[in-house]
């Protein structure tokens, strides 16, 4: 029978100076998840490997792991899929990232809990209940701005490969801010304001580097990077003046006065005077490399037909409030392109599929 | 085999900061029969700023840059990760939702555009290993990279997330390897591979998230003993090469690693000379590359 191999990772704080890996053999078997074979590895060879888990349904959120690097729920990938879309036979399992591991595959769950406390993940609200007696009611449309927001179960698989929190543990993470849209775009929530203060508290929820892995990892389809974008887009309607709200100013008046980017005069713009002479010494160093495109000291040059994007955009920008956008729906979306060749090493034919 | 022809989506970058991508991206297009028509009325994409604002606004501008690649009767051609994520992104919505496409085309009306769907929104990367073909490249290669460890760095907007991009396997991507191949070279793993630069924190989180970044992804290069890194992106390289070392003195690590653009490293193996490819205008010296090419 054909085997593989499953590396675990292995730390007992009590015994090992450091995590080690170990490896099982054990056979392919057709629809066997990574949960399984852990089972399989726990019941016939090692009694010793511990991991949570619970549902075995793609449920719970117990068993998220990191499987070959990236983070998912166990109970959810099947083997077979996993040899075949890395073409290897060792599949390697370790705890999730950005947590402290407790032993073997358990981590320490506290840090995440004391996170989502400060977004105070529950229902606050708005008035009082009606007095038929029934539920709080919601228009669709306002109930589907939160339906997949909704969906989060907590698995930890966003927060384990955010690029963000790699770099700083203190930002509050994808699952968190999510977990915040949630309540925030939830028009029954009283607690908005209260909930933009504590995401925005060190402008936190522009740490975000938009580097997609949170919505790529999510078992449950939840658009956490999505609802991170949202949440910004409330803050900007807010009234709020952030960071990142004074750079979206910036792109939209060049994009109407110019139709690119001014590079150039951004630094000055974003921060002011002291910003620019802050940032001076390293504009010299890229003007003394020819980076820098000396035209747009003087506004630069202007794209063809600009009087086409000014009359659009001020068509749009009026139009905008009465444009109901619906939100994706990515549940097993890989984008479909028409003009593929069927030479390139094509994702939506070879992997993905769990 | 199909024409090469491309309605051609520079981007802020190429025509501001990165004067070299732009520079040799034509003469590589050119050299490998790739036919590339500028596209003089395109907008910035919105690089995820505008989007966070006003996303009718974004979607709406957007959809008058695809719509200026359909006139063409072409598909729309970028040398930018985050324009591609953007322009796919603003595609996937409207061709998905028909009440937002006819909004949307009733501003454009206003200009006499109309969003249609029929272009299709690519990436350089990908047209040089599928349209261009590596056995094709391969032939062409005159200066095999053989002595070089080349690390990849892929940047997050051309691989995730897949329900837009979806061109290759997001956790597995093999692209950039395929192409380093091609050219002679040998492409090094690196825990940063698949990594992010933090470009897109910069205004926010500049010491506490993204130059952390910067500095990992360079050092994870340097680790495996790469020469130089190389990118699809010009944001990931305004990061890595004209911020690493901003990013070496907050975090205290010296690490000098350069970085190509993916147009440059192909232009150096099909004999195109570094001083016209731009090498001269990185800000982490290339000076040992340019040197053992010579």
């Amino acid at each position: 029978m054909e085997k593989f191999k499953l590396r675990v990772f292995r730390y007992d704080p009590t015994k090992d100076s450091e995590p080690y890996y170990k490896t099982y053999e054990l056979p392919v078997e057709k629809g066997m998840t990574v949960l399984a074979a852990l089972f399989k590895a726990k019941e016939e060879q090692d009694p010793t490997i511990s991991f949570r888990y619970n549902c075995r349904a793609a449920i719970c959120g117990s068993c998220a792991m990191r499987i070959n690097g990236h983070a998912t729920l166990a109970c959810k990938v099947q083997i077979t899929h996993l040899l075949d879309r890395y073409q290897t036979d060792t599949i390697t399992i370790e705890p999730i990232g950005n947590v402290k591991p407790l032993k073997d595959l358990i981590y320490d769950m506290d840090w995440l809990i004391d996170k989502l406390k400060r977004i105070k993940p529950w229902f606050i609200p708005k008035e009082k209940p009606p007095v038929d007696g029934k539920e709080y009611r919601q228009d669709p449309y306002d109930h589907h701005r939160i339906d997949f927001a909704s969906d989060c179960i907590l698995c930890a698989s966003c927060m384990s490969d955010c690029n963000a929190l790699k770099a700083n543990k203190e930002f509050l993470g994808p699952m968190v801010h999510s977990k915040a849209y949630r309540f925030a775009a939830d028009t029954r929530d009283g607690a908005k304001k209260e909930r933009l203060e504590a995401v925005l508290e060190d402008f936190n929820l522009e740490w975000c580097v938009r580097c997609m892995e949170c919505t790529t990892r999510c078992p449950k389809e939840v658009q956490p990077y999505e609802n991170i974008i949202r949440l910004r887009i409330m803050a900007a309607e807010e009234g709020y003046k952030t960071p990142g709200e004074i750079h979206a100013e910036i792109f939209e008046q060049d994009i109407y006065n110019r139709g690119l980017l001014n590079e150039m005069l951004l630094p000055m713009r974003q921060e002011g005077l002291l910003g620019a002479i802050k940032r001076a010494p390293f504009g010299i160093k890229m003007m003394l490399k020819g980076k820098v495109n000396y035209a747009d000291f003087f506004g630069g040059h202007k794209i063809k037909r600009l009087e086409e994007v000014q009359k659009i955009y001020e068509v749009a920008k009026k139009k905008e409030k009465e444009v109901k956008i619906k939100l994706p729906q990515i549940m097993g979306v890989i984008y479909e392109d028409k003009r593929k060749t069927g030479k390139r090493a094509n994702y939506a034919e070879t992997g993905g599929k769990e | 085999m199909a024409e090469l022809k491309y309605a051609f989506y520079t981007g802020c970058s190429a025509k501001g900061v990165a004067p070299e991508l732009y520079n040799s991206t034509k003469l590589v297009a050119e050299k490998l029969g790739m036919e590339l028509i500028e596209l003089e009325a395109a907008t910035c994409c919105g690089a995820g700023a505008v989007q966070e604002k006003d996303e009718f606004l974004a979607l709406t501008i957007n959809a008058r840059n695809l719509a200026l690649a359909e006139e063409l009767g072409l598909d729309l051609l970028t040398i930018c990760n985050t324009c591609t994520l953007m322009l796919r992104e603003a595609k996937f919505k409207l061709d998905n939702d028909p009440e937002l496409k006819n909004a949307v085309n009733e501003v454009l009306k206003e200009a006499g555009l109309e969003y249609k769907g029929t272009s299709e929104v690519t990436h350089f990367l990908w047209e040089v290993v599928d349209g261009v073909g590596l056995d094709r490249l391969k032939e062409m290669v005159v200066r095999p990279l053989k002595e070089f460890n080349i690390a990849p760095f892929y940047g997050c907007h051309i691989i995730r997330p897949p329900y837009l991009i979806g061109y290759e396997d997001p956790d597995n991507p093999k692209s950039i390897e395929m192409i380093i191949e091609a050219i002679g070279g040998n492409p090094v793993d690196h825990t940063a591979r698949l990594a992010c630069c933090g470009f897109h924190s910069f205004w926010s989180a500049e010491d506490k998230v993204t130059l952390k970044l910067t500095a990992m992804d360079a050092q994870s290069a340097k680790e495996e003993k790469a020469d130089f890194m190389v990118t699809p992106c010009p944001l990931c390289h305004t990061q890595l090469d004209a911020m690493q070392e901003e990013a070496e003195e907050r975090i205290g690590v010296n690490i000098g690693m350069p970085v190509l653009h993916l147009p440059q490293m192909i232009g150096l193996a099909i004999g195109l000379k570094p001083k016209e490819l731009g090498l001269d205008k990185h800000i982490i010296s290339t000076k040992d590359i340019i040197q053992k090419v010579a």
